[in-house]
């Protein structure tokens, strides 16, 4: 039956010690819930990629070429001619283009954060409250009893200060 | 009891904090009270009644048709700019003493921008019209100009005040997870939504460091042009001693040296008043002192080259504007200005100073007056003195906008005051990772450097 070990640990090292471990077992499912972000993941759990620089990017162009069609779009709807100088002139339309590069930029990053952080939350999922404050939770999910069973095992040995199995509605047992 | 700050334990951050959020003595009432009381009585009340009476209630007046709301504006679009782009900067230079201060400094970045938006509502004379400013199709077909720099502020100070707003929210979002299972009632449902179900998890801190430096290094750019912006509206008219290609890093540097200035102010209040001793130390005001003294050097610089540029072109007009500046009927004021912004400044060369926190207060606070008289300066004598000696005339603010400035710092610090018991005023994860790991005898930025 699929099933969560949670592992609760008093420090970063130790459960990074004990990520590297389930990783080396077999584990794939994992994940460390911890009050900081943690230096050397990437080295436990391997590299991580995120899509956000794809958004962050293309928000970027989107919002210049916008920026733009919208300074010389209004400027030809509404002809406003002065000293004979053109109606679509760069100088200035180039200061909305660059405006409109940097807002379209911040909130495509935010969708692109939203998206791969898979936020916000709309169903429960696995917490641990102690992880908020000073405590360092590993969680496995487990296909069947005996990887629970093995996982459990490997937290202990890690140091686990608490080992429990999570029920799928998220409370602990 | 005063801790060291190596004693703090994780959950004493969280304890602190959320204490700040839920505790709240009759004296943050009273405070908050007299804050709403006087934005009440001064900003909205003398503006309800120019718009009843009509801008005439201000002093402005032919030619000097740019008053004090126009310097307020600058004044606090200025001091905006530190906070978001200082926390950038040194979110991005990976400096440690940023953690316990940014969240703050962010804060007064937001509402100063909002008190700055007031200021150009309170100027138009006619808000009720301010949506022709937006670019949408309407019946009259008329769109905006933007060859115009008011146009090039609209967009830029939108996309400023929507950038610090998102870069404060996301910072947040582990505190207030880390808050959300600390409160009941109502707050708790507040935490809940703002936190957005945030649990901590690798990834999650993985897309949220991203995510956050990449909007720092969209932001700091943004920043810088957001105060060159400003400086075109005057910069790009041909009034004497404003028509300078200096005044776009003038007002940039300037901005930045009120809102360090202003950071200065902040911290103090809130390590005073919100029992923050043990995370705000004489190491930040220290960093904050030497930022202000480099800052005031360059402001300096700017302020000789100003003038003797003015001199050096050799022209009439602005040669009487200078020397109008100088001696004229608003000198005492610019003398004060030297002496507040370049002159006491001096003083942060003493490591002793720097670590005072009453004289640091004081030197702020006297910064930013100083700064206040800049960009009346700015505004006042330059439109005072114009080609023509038939259009020379002297400006003195109206008892209105006298007291609509006393009113918008009063809303400064209401919205200041609202924000402190909602959002952790201080960072709770990034203090935490200044400390010792629970297992470990030092921080992770120690370990890793």
């Amino acid at each position: 039956m699929a099933s969560n070990a949670l592992g609760l640990f008093g420090g970063p090292t130790a459960a990074l010690a004990a990520a590297g471990k389930l990783k080396g077992a077999g584990f794939e499912s994992l994940d460390l819930i911890s009050p900081i972000p943690l230096h050397g993941v990437e080295e436990v759990l391997g590299k991580k990629t995120s899509v956000i620089k794809r958004f962050t990017f293309f928000g970027a162009i989107i919002g210049g070429l916008s920026g733009f069609v919208l300074a010389a779009g209004t400027a030809a709807l509404y002809l406003h001619p002065t000293g004979g100088r053109p109606i679509i002139t760069f100088p200035p339309f180039l200061i909305i283009t660059y405006e409109m590069t940097i807002l379209f930029g911040i909130l495509a990053t935010v969708l692109g954060f939203l998206i791969s952080a898979r936020l916000p939350v709309l169903r429960e999922r696995i917490y641990v409250p102690e992880s908020a404050v000073d405590k360092f939770a590993v969680t496995v999910a487990c296909e069947a009893d005996e990887d629970f069973k093995r996982a459990t095992e490997i937290l202990r040995e890690a140091g686990a200060e608490e080992v429990s199995e999570i029920a799928p509605g998220g409370g602990r047992r | 009891m005063q801790r060291r700050h190596e004693d703090i334990k994780f959950a004493d951050v969280n304890n602190d904090i959320v204490r700040s959020l839920v505790e709240t003595g009759p004296r943050y009432y009273v405070t908050l009270a007299i804050a709403v009381l006087i934005t009440l009585a001064c900003f909205f009340f003398p503006w309800f009644y120019q718009l009843y009476y009509g801008i005439g209630a201000a002093g402005m007046n032919h030619p000097t048709v740019w008053g004090t709301y126009l310097a307020s504006f600058i004044f606090w679009i200025g001091l905006s700019h530190s906070g978001t782009l200082l926390s950038c900067v040194l979110h991005i230079t990976n400096s440690e003493w940023r953690k316990a201060m940014y969240r703050s400094a962010e804060a007064m970045t937001l509402f100063s921008l909002m008190v700055a938006a007031m200021m150009v509502m309170v100027h138009v004379g006619r808000p009720w019209f301010i949506h022709w400013a937006l670019p949408y199709p309407n019946q009259m077909e008329l769109w905006p100009n933007f060859r115009s720099p008011l146009m090039f502020d609209v967009m830029a100070i939108t996309t400023y005040l929507t950038g610090s707003s998102i870069f404060i929210y996301m910072g947040s979002i582990p505190d207030f997870a880390a808050v959300r299972d600390r409160t009941t009632g109502w707050r708790h449902h507040m935490y809940v939504l703002l936190s957005l179900g945030w649990r901590g998890t690798d990834t999650e801190w993985h897309r949220l460091g991203w995510a956050y430096t990449f909007l720092a290094v969209l932001i700091i750019p943004l920043a810088v042009s957001v105060h060159s912006i400003v400086s075109w509206d005057f910069a790009m008219s041909i009034v004497p001693s404003l028509h300078q290609t200096i005044f776009a890093p003038y007002f940039v540097v300037g901005a930045i040296y009120s809102g360090t200035a202003g950071i200065v102010t902040v911290m103090f209040v809130l390590r005073k008043y919100m029992n923050f001793e043990h995370y705000i130390t004489k190491v930040h005001f220290d960093n904050l002192g030497k930022l202000l003294l480099a800052l005031s050097l360059i402001w300096t610089y700017i302020n000789v080259v100003e003038v003797f540029t003015g001199w050096y072109s050799n022209d009439s007009a602005e040669l009487e504007s200078l020397r109008y500046k100088l001696f004229g009927f608003y000198a005492p004021l610019y003398w004060e200005m030297i002496l507040f912004c370049a002159v006491a400044p001096l003083l942060l060369i003493s490591k002793r100073f720097r670590t005072s926190f009453v004289p640091m207060l004081i030197l702020s606070i006297a910064i930013n007056i100083g700064m206040y008289t800049e960009r009346f300066l700015i505004v006042g004598t330059s439109l005072s003195r114009q080609y023509l000696p038939d259009s020379w005339g002297v400006y003195v603010p109206s008892l209105v906008e006298i007291s609509i400035l006393v009113g918008s710092i009063a809303m400064f610090c209401t919205l200041f005051l609202i924000f402190v018991k909602i959002f952790p005023s201080v960072s709770i994860y990034e203090v935490k990772e200044t400390l010792p790991a629970p297992d470990e005898g030092k921080t992770q930025w120690q370990a890793t450097h």
